[in-house]
């Protein structure tokens, strides 16, 4: 390694920053702008780290995963408002997942309220338009509706468990390029 | 939402029919008609389906699209 090349390396990384250990990082750095590369490194990495679990763990893929997704739902959503009712949880939950994922309460014409009840259960249609999850499988070119969808399911039931209360269960009914509608069955 | 079915260019093969699961479209004199488009989500998977890319929505939300690599569309713009 020629000494040109050691002292290279080593201006790229000095600087005149003073650093303090109660200094508080109130925005990312670099800008995401020029993150990009990053961004599609962690998409790649977790597509990897998602098809080399499903290779190994067969269907046990999606318990882990989903367990994973539920305890991050948990975990975020205790410093929330605790409501009964699940159209609050809901407007808190777009909320607690604006930027990774963003979604809106719909329904069929045919029925007239959102909160839908059908052969015995009560349930809210619910359509994902952005979702960080999608993003990664379309960029590995895999499936969606496996593994790391489930991390979003138990995210999504995680959190509305943890804010009213009350059991829930998130079902896929169709999954799109552009958006998934999902259907959150209440207990 | 809106939309527009191509009526040349649909080749009658019935997948949007088929993959719709708010049975939006129905096949009408062997061309797909979109019969409920108000319960339309907006996935656009007919879009990704459709061989002969016949349709058209107008009023959907597009989702944002991290996985486009911009060094490759830059490339492309250049052939394209």
């Amino acid at each position: 390694m020629s000494a040109g090349y050691i002292d290279e390396l080593h201006e790229a990384f000095h600087s005149d920053f003073a650093y303090r250990s109660e200094d508080i990082p109130l925005e990312c750095s670099p800008k995401p702008k020029e993150m990009e590369q990053t961004l599609h490194g962690v998409m790649k990495l977790n597509g990897l780290v998602i098809r080399s679990l499903e290779e190994i763990a067969g269907r046990g893929a999606n318990a882990v995963t989903y367990r994973a997704g539920k305890k991050f739902g948990h975990e975020v959503a205790k410093y929330f408002q605790k409501r009964e009712d699940v159209e609050g949880a809901l407007h808190e939950l777009s909320d607690l997942l604006r930027g990774q994922y963003s979604f809106e309460v719909w329904k069929p014409e045919d029925k007239e309220t959102f909160i839908i009840e059908e052969n015995g259960e009560t349930f809210i249609y619910l359509v994902f338009h952005d979702c960080i999850v999608r993003q990664t499988l379309r960029r590995n070119g895999l499936d969606q509706g496996g593994p790391l969808c489930q991390t979003l399911f138990g995210y999504v039931v995680g959190a509305i468990e943890e804010i009213t209360g009350r059991k829930a269960k998130l079902e896929i009914v169709h999954t799109g390029p552009n958006a998934c509608l999902k259907k959150l069955i209440l207990k | 939402m809106e939309i527009h079915v191509d009526k040349d260019a649909c080749v009658g093969c019935g997948l949007c029919v088929k993959d719709c699961p708010m049975h939006v479209y129905e096949l009408q004199n062997n061309v797909s008609v979109a019969v409920r488009p108000n319960n339309c989500m907006g996935c656009l998977s007919c879009h990704e389906i459709c061989p002969a890319q016949a349709l058209e929505h107008r009023g959907v939300y597009p989702a944002r699209r991290h996985y486009i690599d911009i060094k490759v569309c830059e490339m492309l713009r250049k052939v394209i």
